[in-house]
């Protein structure tokens, strides 16, 4: 365990460490590419790089504020009570999709308040948000980095930012690639969601070969 | 799967009492992309373009409309009768505009089968490749349009 | 080391986190709705001072106008679809919506129009209505008598309740409710012409084209029938006869006869004795009707002549009138239109038919007059 921590990239110094942290979340752990989390709505809302455009941005924002909150409700509230006997890890799942969905319903608000523009180019996309599984898989993750060693609040905040920009870059990429897809030159059996998932699969592939880079 | 918030603006729209009492889809089964895919297969076995036909039931439509109701002959075996109607109704698409009511009648002489289209109807063709869905009013079937104006 | 609890404890501390999570986050979810979405009151200037309107902010511009008593034309009932509403926002509007973009023309947005029941009231307003709409308001009334004028043509006589007047100019218009029925889930509001001459100012009458389709005409023709009550606004529109004394030349088809109906008989009764010739055309036989009626008053007053086309006179119809298009018709009766003035009522094909061939005859478009709303 001590020998582990010791030859951690975590180890340098503030900034390196932040740096590898969200590095590590956005390509080589890449929420969407290694973990398949989020694909309903990366196939679907790939079509134009518009939508993908609004769609990456309000996941790159809602899970970087949600895994920080889950962050303190986790370090703060449910880990300090395990050695009573609370059953953290159960009580996690629950907790941390009524904490999103709120968050979700909050931001809706805000942002009709604060710009009516913003809220029609993004926030048509964040009730879909609520039911995105990459955002409750950002932070189910982070908690496995908690549990293990000292992970703080600047750490979560660049965790949830680099899984949010991860999931960004994966949906940009795909929306570039299906713009320039001629459908006519696919087979007519493959148009649609048969070609989007191979191009997802040629995708994924390509980011496997970030994985031995870092690893936290 | 989800759907875009355009996608979904566009399937509102076309619901029963939205924009006319019956909706554009019918009872077809189909969700919207397997109606346009499969009409769209269609139309390329047939060698052609949605544009194509959309122009021969344009051209169709404006010679029946100048007539204001009396029958009128598009060729030598079809026969068209515009029925106007008053106001003018939207596109599901946002942002095509709005389209005359009314409808035209078109019936193949030799063969008695009839074709009911709206203003709206052509420019669905010819904008989205879209023939309604199966069991509306307005539904076309693209072979039939083919065989009533030859057009292969 | 800690020692675990006893389970029930376990349970008890679980379930209090939750609830204690739970009930935190509905309580600043309800502190935020109370604090943003509560726009405060907000002041609406109608027409530069003409009105003044405190409402309570976060609703549409069109549903704050209505509480107000202000009815702007609307077909689709504030769903967005028909963009019938739009008002002009001088200021407060804030920036163009993507949901109105696809509703408006350039030269709209130039002009400072808005959606109206797409933009939200989030802050004092100043805009500009066309002064008749602060005449209109909401009747209610009951279904005096529904009768056939041809098989697809019915005339509507609806008796006003409340309030109980309406006072209007033969050829404006009304906006008549059809409520949500069958699968229509909510209502939708269609503009109809008003066929009574304005003496008649206790009902609403009205002629009404079965659209196929059609949501409203459909629930006039199968589910309205005689005593039931309907919701309508108005009167809308400035198609009417103009001030001055020139000759006219009225061009209808189908339900187009609606307000031509109302000002022959408003005429008649106040001796308005302007030369006008009345063109109505149709198909067959069975698609001409009131002929008996509008015969007579032709008979009767020497400065009005009607004439009645059919453009395809079936073998029974027995029609020794005149035969053809009604342009054609036209066409053929009159020479120089430079004196005269045009009035057009009917589907937009015939509308457009009608003013290509009256510029031909030299009526210029300030002398044409017909419905925006078709």
């Amino acid at each position: 365990m001590i020998a582990e921590l010791a030859s951690s990239p975590l180890d340098g110094p503030l900034v390196m460490r932040l740096l590898v942290i969200f590095v590590s979340a956005a390509v080589t752990e890449n929420i969407l590419l290694t973990r398949f989390l989020g694909m309903c709505p990366f196939l679907s809302i790939s079509r134009q790089m518009r939508s993908a455009f609004g769609m990456g941005l309000a996941v790159v924002f809602v899970t970087t504020c949600t895994v920080v909150i889950n962050w303190a409700l986790y370090a703060y509230v449910l880990k300090p009570l395990e050695p009573y006997g609370l059953p953290a890890e159960s009580l996690k799942l629950i907790l941390f999709i009524v904490v999103i969905a709120a968050f979700v319903q909050f931001m809706e608000m805000a942002i009709e308040r604060i710009s009516i523009r913003l809220y029609f180019a993004l926030g048509i996309f964040l009730p879909l948000i609520t039911v995105n599984c990459a955002i409750l898989g950002a932070s189910l993750f982070m908690v496995t980095h908690v549990s293990g060693r000292q992970f703080g609040g600047w750490d979560a905040l660049l965790y949830g930012f680099g899984a949010g920009v991860g999931w960004f870059i994966a949906i940009m990429l795909l929306a570039g690639v299906r713009s320039r897809i001629k459908e006519d030159s696919v087979p007519a059996a493959l148009r649609g969601p048969g070609i989007t998932l191979i191009v997802a699969g040629i995708m994924a592939m390509a980011f496997v070969i970030f994985q031995g880079m870092i690893k936290l | 799967m989800k759907q875009t918030p355009r996608d979904k603006a566009i399937l509102e729209r076309m619901a029963p009492g939205v924009l006319c009492a019956e909706g554009f889809l019918g009872d077809d089964p189909r969700d919207l992309s397997e109606i346009i895919a499969a009409d769209t297969a269609a139309v390329e076995a047939a060698g052609l373009t949605h544009e194509q036909i959309a122009r021969s039931l344009a051209a169709a439509m404006k010679t029946a409309m100048a007539e204001l109701g009396r029958p009128a002959a598009i060729s030598e075996h079809v026969a068209a009768v515009w029925r106007e109607g008053m106001g003018r109704i939207p596109s599901p698409w946002t942002g095509d505009g709005v389209f005359p009511k009314g409808e035209l009648g078109l019936t193949d002489t030799r063969t008695g089968r009839t074709l009911t289209l709206t203003p709206l109807s052509v420019h669905l063709i010819a904008a989205h490749g879209f023939y309604q869905g199966r069991g509306s009013r307005y539904r076309l079937e693209p072979h039939d349009i083919i065989a009533m104006f030859e057009l292969t | 080391m800690v020692q675990p609890l006893q389970p029930w404890l376990i349970v008890l501390l679980a379930a209090g986190i939750s609830c204690a999570v739970t009930t935190v986050l509905a309580a600043l979810l309800i502190v935020a709705e109370r604090y943003m979405v509560n726009y405060g009151t907000c002041t609406i200037d109608v027409n530069d001072g003409a009105r003044q309107l405190e409402i309570d902010g976060g609703d549409t511009l069109l549903g704050s106008l209505k509480t107000e008593g202000i009815f702007i034309p609307s077909a689709c009932g504030g769903r967005g679809t028909c963009s019938y509403c739009k008002v002009k926002v001088l200021e407060g509007g804030g920036a163009l919506l993507p949901t109105e973009e696809p509703l408006l023309t350039a030269e709209e947005i130039a002009d400072d129009l808005r959606v109206s029941c797409q933009i939200k009231v989030r802050n004092d307003l100043k805009i500009l209505i066309p002064e008749e709409l602060f005449a209109v308001r909401q009747y209610r009334g009951v279904v005096e008598r529904i009768s056939d004028l041809t098989y697809d043509i019915k005339e509507l006589r609806i008796r006003l309740i409340e309030p109980d007047t309406l006072t209007f100019v033969g050829g404006q218009y009304i906006q008549l409710e059809a409520p949500a029925y069958g699968d229509n889930p909510e209502p939708v509001y269609r503009a109809y012409s008003m066929s009574n001459p304005p003496s008649d100012d206790q009902a609403v009458e009205t002629i009404v084209r079965l659209v196929p389709g059609g949501i409203c005409t459909t629930w006039v023709f199968q589910h309205l029938s005689e005593g039931d009550e309907v919701t309508l606004n108005g009167p809308y529109g400035d198609f009417r006869l103009s001030d001055s004394n020139r000759e006219m030349i009225w061009i209808a088809g189908g339900s187009g006869m609606s307000p031509f109906w109302s000002m022959i008989r408003y005429m008649a009764e106040a001796d308005i004795e302007r030369k006008t010739t009345y063109f109505f055309g149709a198909v067959q036989r069975r698609d001409l009707f009131l002929l008996d009626e509008l015969t007579e008053l032709a008979r009767k007053l020497p400065w009005f002549e009607f004439i009645p086309a059919l453009s395809a006179p079936g073998e029974h119809d027995a029609w020794t009138g005149q035969t053809g298009l009604i342009t054609e018709i036209v066409d053929r009766h009159i020479s120089d239109g430079r004196e005269l003035e045009g009035y057009l009522c009917g589907s937009a094909g015939m509308i457009e038919a009608a003013h290509d061939l009256l510029r031909t005859k030299g009526l210029t478009d300030d002398r044409v007059f017909y419905d925006k709303f078709n």
